[in-house]
C-alpha cells in the first residue's frame, strides 16, 4: 500500500462514561485508507468505548478525532455519516417494527430529498443481498439472527460510507453465519473501504486485518501489521499477563 | 332495545370513540415513541377547547376556522415545550421529565383558571349546532364535524407514519434512538418535531371537545384519565389500536347509556381496562413495548 496519511484517526482520547471513571487514557488508533484496522483487547480494555467515540454517541474528555484529517471530535453522531462514516452498532441494530424495505429506506435518509437516488440505492442493496427480496415485507424483527445482520450490514451500505466502524460483527451469530458476516467484511475492504473492526473473535479478526491494535486497561498496548500477531497463543498470555 | 334505538346508540358510541381516539392519539405518540408521559396533555387539550370558546363566543369565528389558527399554534407550543423544557433533560431519569411536564399542567390549569374562570363553557353553535338525520339516526352537525375530526387526525397521523420518509424516521426512533443516530437522522429535532405533532393532536382534540361538549379548566383531569385509558387498552403509539380502543370505549359507553343507570357507566368502562389489563399483562410499561 502507498504510505498514506490514516483515513480515521483516534488522537490520545481521555474518556469515560461518568465523572469519575476513566475508560480510555490516552488511546490513539489510526485507521489507513482501504486498509483493514482491528482493534482487539481483553472485556473491558475500552474497545467498544473507543468505538462510540469515534461514531460520536461519547465525547472524549481530551484529545482528537480526525477524517481525513477533518476534526469531527465535536461533530453530532447523526452528522458523521454525511461526512462519510459509517456505523455497524454491536447487537441488533435493525429497526424491528418497521419492514426490510423500510430498514433499507432509513438507510436512505440522507438521500431523501431524491427519490430516483433512494430508488437506485435500494434497487443496488437488494442486487447485492438477494436473499433480503423475499423479506422486503416482512418485519426486521420477525428475521433471523443472520438475516437481521446481513439487512444491517446491507442498511449500513445504503448510507454510503466510505469509513466503516463495525462492532462484534459475529455476536450472537452461529459460526457459519459468522463467516458469512466476515465474507461482507473482506468483500467491503476489495471495494476499497476503509474499515475499523472491533472484535472479541480474535482469530477471525487477525485473518481479516491489515492492522492490529491492542488495547488494555483503557491504553495502548500494542500495535502494528497483522504479520506480528500470527501468534495467537502469545498475545492470549499477554493480555492474562495484562490482568 | 328496539332496531332504531340501536342504531342511534351505535352512532352516538362512534362518534363519542372518535372523539375519544383524537383525546388519546397525542398522548399515545409521545409516550410511543419519546417515551415521555406527557402529563399536561390534557391541560393542553383543555386549553386549545377555552381558545376555541374564545374565538367562537367572543371572536364570531366559526369553530373549524378556529380550528387553523389553533393547531399549528399549538404545534409550535409544543415543540418549544421539548426543546426548552424536555431536551436539556433527556438523559436525566424520566421522573424529571414527568415533574416538570407536571409542573406545566399546573401552569397552564392556573392560568386557564385565572383568564377563564372556572365557569362551564358552551360554544354557541348556531347553524352549526342543528341536528342531521339520516334514517332512524340524528346525530348534530357540530358532533358529526368533531367525529369527523378526530377521524381525520387519525389518519393524517396514521398516513404520515406509514408513507413518509419522516414518518418512518419516527417509528424507528421509536425502534432505537442511536440507530436511528448513525442513520444520519436528527433525533434531536425529530423529537421536537414529534412532541410538537403530539400537541397539535391535543389542540386538535380541544376544538372537538369544544364543539361537543360543555367544559371548564379544571376538568382536564378526567380527559387525562380518559385518554391513559384508551391508551392503556389500545396499544400505546400505535393509530389503528388506539382508534380500535376508542371506538369499543365510546361505543360501549354509548350502549350503556341505553341500557344501564348512569352510575354503572364508568364501573363498565373500567371492567374492560381491567380486562384489557390482565389479558395483556404489564400495564403501561408493556404498551410502551409495542409498535407503532
Amino acid at each position: 500500500m502507498p504510505d498514506e496519511g490514516p483515513a480515521l484517526r483516534m488522537e490520545d482520547v481521555v474518556a469515560g462514561y461518568y465523572s469519575n471513571d476513566l475508560v480510555l487514557d490516552g488511546v490513539s488508533i489510526d485507521a489507513k485508507p482501504e486498509r483493514v484496522t482491528a482493534v482487539l483487547g481483553p472485556n473491558g480494555s475500552g474497545k467498544s468505548t473507543a468505538l462510540r467515540i469515534l461514531a460520536g454517541f461519547l465525547r472524549p474528555r481530551s484529545g482528537r478525532v480526525l477524517l481525513r484529517d477533518r476534526d469531527i471530535t465535536e461533530t453530532p453522531a447523526h452528522r458523521r455519516l454525511s461526512l462519510g462514516l459509517g456505523f455497524l452498532p454491536q447487537g441488533r441494530s435493525a429497526f424491528p417494527s418497521l419492514t426490510v424495505e423500510e430498514n433499507l429506506l432509513v438507510g436512505a435518509w440522507h438521500v431523501r430529498s431524491d427519490r430516483r437516488r433512494v430508488r437506485a440505492l435500494l434497487d443496488a442493496a437488494f442486487d447485492r443481498y438477494q436473499t433480503l427480496w423475499p423479506l422486503r415485507g416482512r418485519r426486521a424483527g420477525t428475521l433471523s439472527g443472520g438475516q437481521q445482520r446481513l439487512l444491517e450490514i446491507a442498511r449500513l451500505l445504503v448510507t454510503e460510507p466510505q469509513v466503516l466502524l463495525i462492532d462484534e460483527p459475529s455476536a450472537g451469530l452461529s459460526p457459519a453465519l459468522a463467516d458469512v458476516a466476515y465474507g461482507e467484511i473482506e468483500r467491503l475492504r476489495s471495494e476499497g473501504r476503509t474499515i475499523l473492526l472491533v472484535d472479541q473473535n480474535v482469530r477471525a479478526a487477525i485473518d481479516l486485518a491489515d492492522d492490529v491494535y491492542v488495547l488494555a486497561y483503557g491504553r495502548n498496548e500494542s500495535s502494528g501489521p497483522r504479520e506480528e500477531y500470527a501468534d495467537l497463543d502469545r498475545l492470549v498470555r499477554e493480555w492474562l499477563r495484562a490482568r | 332495545m328496539t332496531i332504531d334505538s340501536t342504531l342511534q346508540a351505535l352512532a352516538n358510541g362512534t362518534v363519542l370513540g372518535l372523539l375519544y381516539t383524537a383525546v388519546a392519539l397525542g398522548l399515545s405518540l409521545t409516550l410511543g415513541v419519546l417515551g415521555v408521559v406527557n402529563m399536561a396533555h390534557s391541560a393542553l387539550l383543555i386549553a386549545s377547547s377555552l381558545l376555541t370558546w374564545q374565538f367562537v363566543n367572543v371572536a364570531g369565528v366559526h369553530p373549524l376556522l378556529a380550528l387553523l389558527v389553533i393547531v399549528p399554534v399549538f404545534f409550535v407550543v409544543g415543540a418549544l415545550i421539548e426543546h426548552v423544557l424536555l431536551r436539556p433533560v433527556r438523559r436525566q431519569p424520566e421522573s424529571t421529565g414527568l415533574l416538570l411536564l407536571f409542573g406545566l399542567l399546573i401552569m397552564v390549569e392556573s392560568l386557564a383558571l385565572a383568564v377563564f374562570t372556572t365557569d362551564p363553557r358552551t360554544l354557541r353553535l348556531g347553524e352549526f349546532g342543528q341536528p342531521v338525520t339520516l334514517g332512524p339516526v340524528t346525530v348534530t352537525l357540530n358532533r358529526l364535524s368533531a367525529a369527523a375530526l378526530g377521524a381525520i387526525g387519525t389518519v393524517a397521523l396514521y398516513l404520515f407514519l406509514q408513507r413518509t420518509m419522516v414518518g418512518r424516521a419516527t417509528r424507528a426512533m421509536a425502534d432505537s434512538r442511536d440507530a436511528a443516530a448513525v442513520m444520519g437522522i436528527d433525533t434531536g429535532r425529530l423529537s421536537t418535531l414529534v412532541f410538537g405533532i403530539g400537541v397539535a393532536l391535543a389542540a386538535l382534540a380541544g376544538v372537538a371537545l369544544a364543539m361537543s361538549f360543555t367544559f371548564s379548566p379544571q376538568e382536564h383531569v378526567r380527559w387525562l384519565a380518559w385518554a391513559f385509558l384508551i391508551v392503556v387498552i389500545g396499544g400505546l403509539g400505535s393509530v389503528p389500536a388506539t382508534l380500535v380502543a376508542g371506538l369499543l370505549v365510546g361505543i360501549v359507553e354509548s350502549f350503556a347509556g341505553f341500557l344501564l343507570p348512569f352510575q354503572y357507566i364508568h364501573l363498565v368502562i373500567y371492567a374492560i381496562l381491567a380486562i384489557a389489563l390482565v389479558a395483556r399483562g404489564g400495564g403501561l410499561m408493556a404498551a410502551a413495548s409495542r409498535r407503532l
